[in-house]
């Protein structure tokens, strides 16, 4: 029987950017950046997430190869 | 059959329809970066407005540490009032001498006020108390904010009296002032719940504004971030032994999912303070017997503190 070559995937990753600016990749399946957020245990309030340079609402839905950068805004003193 | 195609956009502008940068879950509408700009400025003039805050003839000496609520104060009351000839504003910084972080924040400082043109004026804790505050807490950083925030508003009205200063204004915002009232309360401290620094001081005491009391503390942020001012500054060392940082945390999940518990808390501490107008809040204010500052006792926080550090 003729064997077919494994066909070549291509798959997408979402890539986060932690305050602490260490990256993590997340699954690209849509998700708000709220849904995020509480994955990684971050209260939205405490934080502001840029997509490609541009602040997004903790609401906006996100997937793909979208990259976030979570930017955190206490500061003590 | 095709996936459907995933709508990325962020939620429109409620005000203009342009793509929005902020949630205000408070008022349940969205904001672009020009809209949060206009709203937030135009809420800080009609708190300052309602409540009198400035006046004309006011020098304001503004309480500037370089971090994001002074820098947004300054950048908001210059706004307003720079070109004003009967109100002077002075930025006042005091440099407490914490290795490793208050460095980055008093060059964010005097970035700020040369950009401006704002008179600037800087006081440290060596100059004034004879030691950097690290020093101050070899020891004893348990008590870091305690011992910090006493010698810091010394500091402060000794930079604001410098100026000629009528009024001090601070960068406190909603977040700020409603983690006080509740670390109060756990604290059972009822004077200090209803103590208003801002009441008629018969010039005993330069009066304090707080112009950003009705701003969240991520309103604040995204406004400095929108407007390319936004500086990813260290957080203090001492930050962690603070009481406020758990308040802070535990306040702010509860804001999440109860939106407008902060300003409900705010609300409840101006019902007491009313309550107990010319009771125990109203308490009469005196001279310390050692330094002569206006203070509650006989002796005041500041001359209790030295002895305790020995000096």
């Amino acid at each position: 029987m003729f064997k077919q070559p494994p066909r070549e995937v291509v798959r997408e990753h979402m890539k986060l950017i932690l305050p602490d600016r260490t990256i993590r990749v997340a699954d690209p399946v849509p998700a708000t950046v709220e849904t995020i957020l509480q994955r990684e245990g971050i209260n939205p309030l405490e934080v502001m997430v840029s997509r490609d340079g541009k602040l997004i609402p903790e609401d906006t839905l996100v997937s793909g190869d979208d990259e976030l950068r979570i930017i955190r805004i206490s500061h003590g003193g | 059959m095709n996936p459907v195609p995933v709508q990325q956009d962020p939620p429109a502008c409620s005000v203009c329809g342009e793509p929005a940068v902020i949630h205000q879950r408070h008022a349940g509408r969205y904001l672009c970066g020009t809209d949060l700009v206009a709203d937030l400025e135009q809420r800080v003039a009609g708190t300052i407005a309602s409540q009198q805050q400035v006046v004309p003839g006011d020098c304001v000496a503004v309480a500037l540490s370089g971090g994001k609520d002074s820098t947004a104060l300054l950048v908001m009351l210059h706004r307003l009032f720079g070109s004003r000839d009967d109100i002077r504003l002075v930025a006042v910084t005091v440099d407490e001498g914490i290795t490793g972080y208050r460095e980055e924040t008093v060059r964010s400082a005097a970035d700020l006020v040369r950009k401006l043109g704002v008179e600037h004026i800087t006081v440290s804790f060596g100059e004034l108390f004879g030691d950097s505050l690290d020093t101050f807490l070899k020891g004893r950083k348990a008590q870091a904010c305690t011992i910090c925030g006493i010698l810091r508003k010394k500091a402060l009205v000794a930079g604001a009296k410098r100026a000629g200063a009528t009024k001090l204004a601070t960068g406190h915002n909603l977040d700020d002032e409603a983690q006080s009232v509740l670390m109060n309360v756990l604290r059972g401290d009822l004077l200090r719940l209803v103590r208003d620094s801002g009441r008629e001081s018969s010039g005993r005491f330069i009066p304090r504004i707080k112009p950003l009391t009705y701003v969240q503390e991520k309103e604040i942020a995204t406004y400095l971030m929108v407007q390319g001012i936004w500086e990813d500054l260290p957080e203090c060392p001492y930050a962690i032994h603070a009481l406020r940082r758990e308040v802070r945390s535990m306040l702010s999940g509860i804001e999440y999912r109860h939106p407008g518990t902060m300003l409900r808390l705010l609300e409840n501490k101006k019902i007491i303070e009313t309550a107990f107008s010319g009771k125990a809040g109203g308490e009469a204010v005196g001279r310390c017997r050692e330094c002569g500052d206006p203070c509650s006792g006989e002796t005041c926080q500041l001359c209790q503190l030295l002895h305790s550090l020995g000096r």
